[in-house]
């Protein structure tokens, strides 16, 4: 198969896969105990009033047709209102969006700075002291909560300094900046140990392989050797790492923002589990995995159009 | 006839019951951090057991005289804002994350290694199926729909429970899946199966004594992120329910206290991260004797 006709493909597949998924958030919430009519109209509404409200939510309506009826809203982007704000859900998300994209980002280049250094000089160094302090730093990076390691930066560098604040988002972009300092390297600290470990393997691979010796014995070693030989065939591996790691990021990302008080979707979608807000819960759910869905799909294809090598049987 | 031939390419073809002195020059050939993770895991496991016995004071009942203390002899690590000795919550939060850390990575890999060698073995329609269920589960992130399912069924442990088994059995289903397909063309695999011996035996006896080894090394990891998991749920007040003691709940509690009684939010960290260094350390010792 060409690879072209692979990414065409790819895409394709793409559709009945969301409509399941669309399928199982619908169904997930129609199994939830509680009635949203009454949880819309109020505890102190009448009988009627409920009745009224679950004519309205068109929660009268055979569950095939409200599945129909969703499914065509989302399409359009139409997620349903939700129930404590009376907003679309859609706008809900969207004024979210901004705080977790900064944290996002910030989270992803300290773990890279962090990751990348460290991983391949652990790897060039093998088992030398270099390369145990690493492997032990690693390990105990993964036993170490996010929300601790965030309280733990607040605790010991926050409160005794001053210089960054302990929670919020700020109102500009360079208090944008300031806020994210602390809670970006929280995300970074907490995605870095699995991506220093599989760097590690990943550069030891490539340092054995047959072309990086015929590099070294026409005589380019040292940095450049790693710039022009290792990195670029690590890159591959990296971008799968990171999107299998996704589902992680997104989890921190929920943790985190709760931890530093950071309004973005993953505090929005804590506070809609609180409130019990059903069309809320399913947005998030959906947009979650939505972007689960997007983030696999753009490194199969950017994964098969920078290495030829890449196996392509689907 | 049959029965006799059975067991006679049980007791030859199979390497799957090893003679003793393998057995017992793989536990003397482990490294040494596999041995350090047993001890911090088995030390805590004691802690669970006799937690009730251990713990100085009642670990829910409010003490509001005595709130924030400060550690002294009387209450080691002081009091939370409700007066409860801390060191006690902490001893007794050791029985329920260990307990609900180990079911919630216990249950998945049954789930999936049962499933996994199913699609594996059988092949055809049972393996497309249950591998196209595994993908679209993969396709949702994980710990987001868990947060989905604790809104759908409520709080707890059982909600916890199902739902990291729910999630989490793909990896052990494509793990198992995977080295099954390795194994099942060997010759000692279609030695017994030749003679009659049925899948569910095949299966049990010869299959999977030789493709766990992977599965376990996943499984020692898996329990810390499970109790990772559990703690992090506990510090959004979606995981285990007050008042029942719990390190990311404590942690929650004692963040609101972290300039001037920070050890109500360092003690539990320190607690769940020295329990989560000894799961690492026994996963990386088994996984670098395997890879030997």
């Amino acid at each position: 198969m060409g690879r072209y006709a692979f990414v065409v493909k790819r895409l394709l597949l793409i559709v009945p896969l969301l409509m399941v998924i669309v399928l199982l958030v619908f169904l997930l919430l129609k199994v939830t105990p509680g009635d949203p009519a009454r949880l819309v109209a109020g505890l102190r509404a009448s009988d009627e009033d409920v009745a009224e409200v679950r004519q309205e939510l068109g929660l009268e309506d055979p569950v095939i047709v409200q599945y129909g009826n969703y499914l065509g809203g989302v399409v359009q982007g139409d997620f349903g209102y939700s129930y404590r704000s009376r907003q679309p859900v859609i706008d809900v998300i969207g004024a979210r969006a901004a705080p977790s994209l900064w944290l996002a980002m910030g989270g992803l280049l300290v773990a890279l700075a962090i990751s990348l250094p460290l991983g391949i000089w652990a790897a060039v160094r093998r088992d030398a002291w270099v390369d145990q302090a690493v492997r032990w730093l690693s390990l105990f990076g993964v036993t170490m909560p996010a929300f601790w390691v965030g309280l733990m930066l607040i605790m010991l560098v926050a409160l005794p300094t001053g210089w960054f604040p302990t929670g919020g988002f700020g109102d500009s972009a360079t208090e944008h900046l300031h806020h994210m300092v602390l809670p970006a390297l929280t995300l970074g600290i907490s995605l870095s140990p699995i991506q220093i470990r599989s760097l590690r393997s990943s550069t030891i691979k490539v340092l054995e392989s047959d072309y990086v010796q015929v590099g070294r014995s026409i005589g380019v070693d040292g940095l450049p050797l790693i710039r022009k030989f290792v990195i670029r065939n690590t890159i591959s591996a990296t971008i799968t790492l990171l999107a299998i790691e996704t589902s992680f990021l997104l989890f921190s990302m929920v943790i985190i923002e709760s931890t530093f008080n950071i309004p973005g979707l993953g505090q929005g979608m804590v506070h809609a589990a609180s409130q019990r807000d059903f069309p809320a819960i399913q947005g998030y759910t959906l947009l979650f995995a939505l972007i689960v869905v997007g983030v696999y799909l753009i490194a199969d294809i950017v994964n098969a159009l920078i290495d030829p090598r890449v196996e392509i049987s689907a | 006839m049959t029965a006799n031939l059975v067991s006679t390419v049980e007791a030859t073809g199979a390497p799957t019951e090893p003679d003793l002195d393998v057995v017992r020059s793989r536990w003397k050939d482990m490294p040494t951090k596999f041995w350090i993770g047993t001890g911090i895991v088995g030390v805590y496991a004691l802690i669970a057991v006799f937690a009730y016995w251990l713990a100085p004071y009642d670990p829910v009942e409010p003490d509001v005289v005595n709130r924030l203390a400060s550690p002294s002899w009387s209450h080691l690590i002081g009091t939370d804002e409700l007066g409860r000795d801390v060191l006690s919550r902490l001893l007794v939060a050791t029985r329920i994350d260990l307990t609900v850390g180990f079911l919630g990575a216990f249950f998945p890999m049954v789930v999936g290694t049962a499933l996994g060698a199913m699609a594996g073995y059988f092949g055809k329609w049972v393996d497309v199926l249950i591998m196209r269920v595994a993908d679209i589960v993969q396709a949702f992130p994980a710990y987001i729909l868990i947060i989905a399912l604790v809104f759908a069924f409520g709080q707890g442990a059982g909600t916890i429970l199902i739902a990291f088994t729910i999630t989490v059995w793909v990896v052990y289903a494509r793990l198992i899946r995977d080295e099954i397909l390795r194994v099942r063309g060997l010759d000692y695999v279609q030695a017994a199966r030749a003679a009659g011996v049925p899948s569910w035996r095949i299966i049990g006896r010869h299959i999977l004594p030789n493709t766990i080894s992977q599965t376990v090394v996943y499984f020692t990891t898996d329990v810390l992120y499970a109790i990772l998991a559990i703690a992090s749920f506990s510090f959004i007040g979606l995981g285990i329910p007050l008042p029942a003691p719990e390190w990311g709940s404590m942690i929650e509690g004692g963040q609101e206290f972290l300039r001037d009684n920070w050890w109500l939010t360092v003690a539990p960290g320190v607690a769940l991260s020295i329990l989560g260094l000894g799961f690492m350390l026994i996963g990386d010792g088994l996984d670098d004797r395997l890879s030997e």
